[in-house]
């Protein structure tokens, strides 16, 4: 790739990077701070087997794995968004970015319900270590979600084909993420 | 701005998506009545699924095939090795416990 047809000329080593070259130091600083959790669970899960068996077991995989259906398909939406967007079909660009807010609010109502149904069970962070990680994991997530739908928001007031694709490449980020929270927290047992 | 990867690849990127999500569902056997540890076969497929989920998003949603292969390659290398860290913890749990 010739510096001519780099996607940001001028950014240094980010300069190869699509979209807002800032917006990738974030994703990956983010994936760092996520996986530094995660090899925290993991060694946790050695240490106290048993009680992280027993503390999972209280979850339900399948509002998780419908909550990773909506997010995936809520990706699929920004996605298309910034197609429209850079074919400047602004109209398009708003529905597409509403809709992806619809699915970003009903993913947090699904952790929602999740959640209440937790606390009633008078399960909460203060349990055992397994539920500090999950609500820790799970809220630390969930503030970035209402982080993105604050973001969609703002794009979707002040549209530009830099302001969408940047947000829509944080909501990506969000996505990822839960990709890889939702088998360690809910699936591998 | 760079190529997008156009409206085919990014529903069937979605379709492939939703397919290994249902699929990582059904291979940890949330059907049982009865809670039990995974078989390692099908702990192996979730994180297999989970792997190349997070490869397609990193490539066609957030458009990283358009970066250089360096980028690319700290990018997926960054996935498997958070990947490699929840497969590890998983099997040193499962292999005490």
């Amino acid at each position: 790739m010739t510096s001519r047809e780099l996607p940001n000329p001028g950014w240094g080593p980010l300069s190869a990077l699509p979209g807002n070259p800032l917006m990738w130091v974030l994703i990956l600083s983010e994936m760092l701070v996520f996986s530094a959790f995660f090899a925290l669970y993991s060694a946790e899960r050695v240490a106290a087997t048993a009680l992280f068996d027993a503390s999972q077991r209280q979850l339900d995989p399948l509002m998780g794995g419908l909550n990773t259906l909506v997010l995936l398909t809520s990706g699929l939406f920004v996605a298309l968004a910034v197609e429209a967007v850079s074919a400047k079909r602004i109209r398009r660009t708003r529905q597409w970015l509403g809709a992806t807010m619809v699915l970003g609010v009903l993913f947090c109502v699904i952790k929602g319900i999740e959640y209440v149904g937790k606390f009633s069970a008078g399960i909460t962070p203060e349990t055992n270590a397994f539920f500090g990680f999950y609500f820790g994991l799970t809220a630390f997530h969930f503030a970035h979600v209402l982080f993105g739908l604050a973001l969609m928001a703002l794009v979707t007031w002040r549209t530009s084909t830099e302001n969408v694709e940047t947000a829509a490449a944080f909501w990506h980020m969000v996505d990822l993420i839960w990709i890889l929270l939702y088998p360690l927290l809910y699936l591998l047992r | 701005m760079t190529a997008l990867p156009g409206t085919r690849r990014l529903l069937t990127t979605w379709a492939t998506l939703m397919a290994l999500t249902v699929l990582s569902i059904v291979s940890a056997r949330l059907d049982q009545s009865s809670w039990q540890a995974l078989p390692l076969w099908s702990a192996g497929l979730v994180i297999a699924a989970t792997g190349f989920k997070a490869q397609r998003l990193l490539m066609v949603y957030l458009n990283l095939r358009a970066a250089t292969p360096a980028w690319r390659g700290t990018f997926v290398g960054l996935v498997v090795l958070t990947l490699a860290l929840i497969a590890g913890g998983y099997l040193t749990a499962r292999l005490a416990g």
